[in-house]
């Protein structure tokens, strides 16, 4: 690998890697608004523009047009670098409005850290600033500004590369130079809300966060996306328990940059009136549910079945295995393949899958370990008495026909809940730490970013508490352990906890089969 | 735990207090007689008669109006950012008829937690709130009328004129509870 210098330190990369990605690595962050490290480079901004160390002098050069080879040196640190970025950044915001007390953008804007850290100038603007189209409803996620734009081309690229839609263009020439639509059409695609996040400034803004918080409020957890079996990382954006927004949570291996519009969304589920929040027994609340739903249990004997949970976490899952293991010796094991009756299906070749459930793979893992595990035919065509139903709406999927008597552990009312004459609530994956693994095989993590509403708790800490009240607690009481003891249970996750899966997660471990 | 003693024991003059009552007249008759001479007087007939305030005095936060009569408010939330005594509640919300997009559907200062730092003032970039109002008289008989609301604080004072600040223009519709809104006259 060649090696780079950057500044005073010198740094080994592949060779090609981009210099500003070097010089992160490095522990120099260079200012830039058009780079961005999933899609081309466009080098307009000329903001990452560092001195080059030639035989023939010191060149100013931009960063992100470097490829890193053998004996490059660049320097950011010289008066010329800084008086480069000075001027640079005096041209960018030549026609900027200064909309900051009502953009969204204020608070996470590279104008204001950039103006701050290399800017610092005395105003020179004596001709009045060109003024062009404000608030532009440009589709179903967005809201455009024209005024505020610094033209890096990064959303223009976003639909060249990513969407294929080519939709957002820089028309125009000189300080005339405006980003908009072609006459007539919006946004179409599935991917909107990233635009929001790939503008620099407050160009592109969010709809659906629009006015809604100031950015500088909000505290960020790294959580996971549950909406498909994509798995996307996701960073959870709360204040005082209430969740704000989803934003893309960088990972090279699942989502890149990007989320899709469906699954940003589905921040609205964590406080929504769907939620379940009070156990209920026969329709009406109870607050000795558990203890009523081990009685049940109990009278059924043998004929309990219990259905893991493909939206449910790989905790959820083996508690679930465990209690049942632990108290009912005779119970028999299914899962149930397909979508929820609330499930938005879509899909595509970029990150939807047709598969709404976070965690089918993981279920899939645990019913080879388990083995046995009856698929949908044999849930109907099987004599049981009481099902105990883990957060999957099973009515919706197994769409009619009879069904026992059933137990739901479940987060948000919908068939299941409805015919269910016992109702656990659980939480929202953003209440819990968990772990899922998504399409690829991949074991994510997911982080708890807020406190439980109601009486709702982690399915692996409920199905803890109805083992108490059964005799045999499963030991799920904490999501670390939990995990633990699944990890040195199931070979295919040997060697892994928390902090292995860190924030990128693991790919699970092939099959014995395979691996001979 | 053992009294702590006089630290002086009292003369024969002074055990007999005639002397000492003595002295003490005399005092409150020179002021008497200096009173008479000069009227200066240090107390003022307070509420009929009020003290002139400085003119960075801090009293009661308003908010201003534009020229065109919309408020000039844009919820920028840094007055809240910035309150050491988190005091400041704003709602914002989109107004589509307005080029300033922005604006506080609700605006509450509860002052009961105000410290009266001036801090708002101070980061409003809309010069949207002051605290020039010289009222320092906030009281009310419940903790709920102790939070001023935005309809309150822009009919404070006539919100139309900054320089306003002479004369109270309170409406009483808007006034909390057991605010006496009788205007008082300045000296």
């Amino acid at each position: 690998m060649p090696k780079v210098k950057i500044n005073d330190t010198e740094i080994e990369v592949p060779a090609g890697t981009n210099m500003i990605e070097a010089a992160k690595l490095a522990g120099v962050e260079i200012p830039h608004y058009c780079y961005h490290p999933h899609l081309s480079v466009a080098g307009n901004c000329r903001m990452c523009m560092c001195e080059s160390v030639t035989p023939r002098g010191s060149v100013l050069e931009i960063a992100c047009n470097m490829q890193a080879r053998e004996g490059l040196a660049i320097r950011t640190d010289t008066d010329q670098v800084k008086a480069v970025r000075k001027s640079v950044m005096e041209f960018l915001l030549v026609n900027h409005p200064l909309d900051c007390p009502i953009c969204d953008q204020s608070g996470e804007c590279r104008l204001q850290d950039y103006y701050m850290d290399h800017g610092q100038y005395d105003s020179r603007g004596l001709e009045p600033k060109v003024s062009k189209h404000k608030r532009q409803d440009i589709g179903d996620h967005i809201v455009l500004d024209a005024e505020r734009c610094v033209q890096c081309s990064r959303c223009e690229r976003f639909g060249d590369e990513v969407t294929g839609t080519g939709d957002l263009r820089l028309m125009n020439r000189g300080d005339h130079t405006e980003i908009g639509m072609f006459p007539g059409t919006r946004l179409e695609h599935d991917y909107q809300g990233n635009l929001a996040d790939i503008c620099p400034v407050g160009a592109l803004t969010s709809k659906d966060f629009r006015f809604e918080r100031r950015v500088w409020y909000l505290r960020e957890t790294a959580g996971l996306c549950t909406g498909c079996a994509t798995g996307c990382n996701i960073q959870v954006c709360h204040q005082d328990g209430e969740v704000f927004r989803y934003l893309p949570r960088r990972n090279d291996d699942v989502n890149k940059s990007w989320i899709c519009d469906p699954g940003r969304d589905l921040h609205k589920r964590v406080g929504s009136l769907e939620r379940i929040l009070r156990a209920r027994v026969d329709g009406s609340p109870c607050t000795t549910a558990q203890a009523e739903l081990a009685t049940r249990i109990r009278a059924a004997g043998n004929r309990v079945g219990f259905v893991l949970g493909t939206q449910a976490s790989l905790e959820a899952n083996w508690a679930l295995i465990q209690l049942a293991r632990g108290n009912c010796p005779e119970a028999r094991f299914f899962w149930v393949s397909g979508n929820d009756g609330d499930a938005i299906e879509k899909s595509d070749h970029l990150l939807m899958d047709i598969d709404k459930n976070a965690n089918t793979a993981g279920v899939q893992l645990l019913a080879e370990w388990v083995g046995n595990v009856g698929d949908t035919d044999a849930l109907r065509e099987a004599d049981l008495a009481l099902l105990i139903v883990l957060e999957d709406d099973i009515v919706s999927r197994l769409n009619g026909g009879a069904l026992p008597e059933l137990a739901y552990f479940g987060s948000r009312e919908n068939a299941t809940s409805a015919q269910a004459s016992l109702v656990i609530p659980v939480t929202h994956p953003a209440e819990m730490d968990a772990t899922y693994v998504n399409r690829q095989g991949r074991v994510q993590r997911n982080r708890r970013a807020t406190n439980p509403l109601g009486e709702a708790a982690p399915a692996y800490a409920a199905l803890e508490k109805l083992g108490t009240a059964l005799g045999k607690a499963p030991g799920t009481g904490l999501p670390v352990a939990t995990f633990l003891s699944l990890a040195r249970a199931v070979p295919r996750l040997a060697g892994l906890d928390y902090k292995v899966l860190g924030n990128t997660g693991r790919l699970l471990a092939p099959p014995v089969a395979e691996a001979k | 735990m053992a009294l702590p003693k006089p630290n002086k024991t009292l003369t024969l003059t002074e055990s007999s207090y005639i002397v000492e009552v003595l002295k003490g007249m005399a005092l409150t008759m020179s002021h008497v007689i200096k009173n008479l001479l000069n009227q200066d007087f240090r107390t003022i007939e307070y509420p009929d008669v009020r003290k002139p305030m400085t003119a960075r005095y801090r009293g009661a936060h308003r908010l201003l109006l534009r020229p065109d009569g919309g408020i000039k408010c844009v919820a920028c939330m840094c007055c809240p950012t910035v309150c050491p005594a988190n005091c400041i509640t704003i709602v914002a919300g989109e107004n589509p008829d307005d080029p300033a997009e922005k604006f506080p559907v609700s605006f509450d200062i509860d002052m009961l937690r105000c410290i009266y730092c001036g801090f708002c003032v101070e980061a409003c970039p809309k010069d949207a709130i002051r605290m020039d109002t010289k009222i320092y008289e906030i009281n009310a008989y419940n903790r709920q009328d102790m939070v001023h609301s935005k309809a309150y604080m822009v009919n404070l004072m006539d919100g139309l004129k900054p320089e306003a600040g002479t004369a109270y223009h309170v409406d009483k519709t808007l006034a909390p509870a057991g605010y006496t809104a009788e205007a008082p006259v300045r000296p």
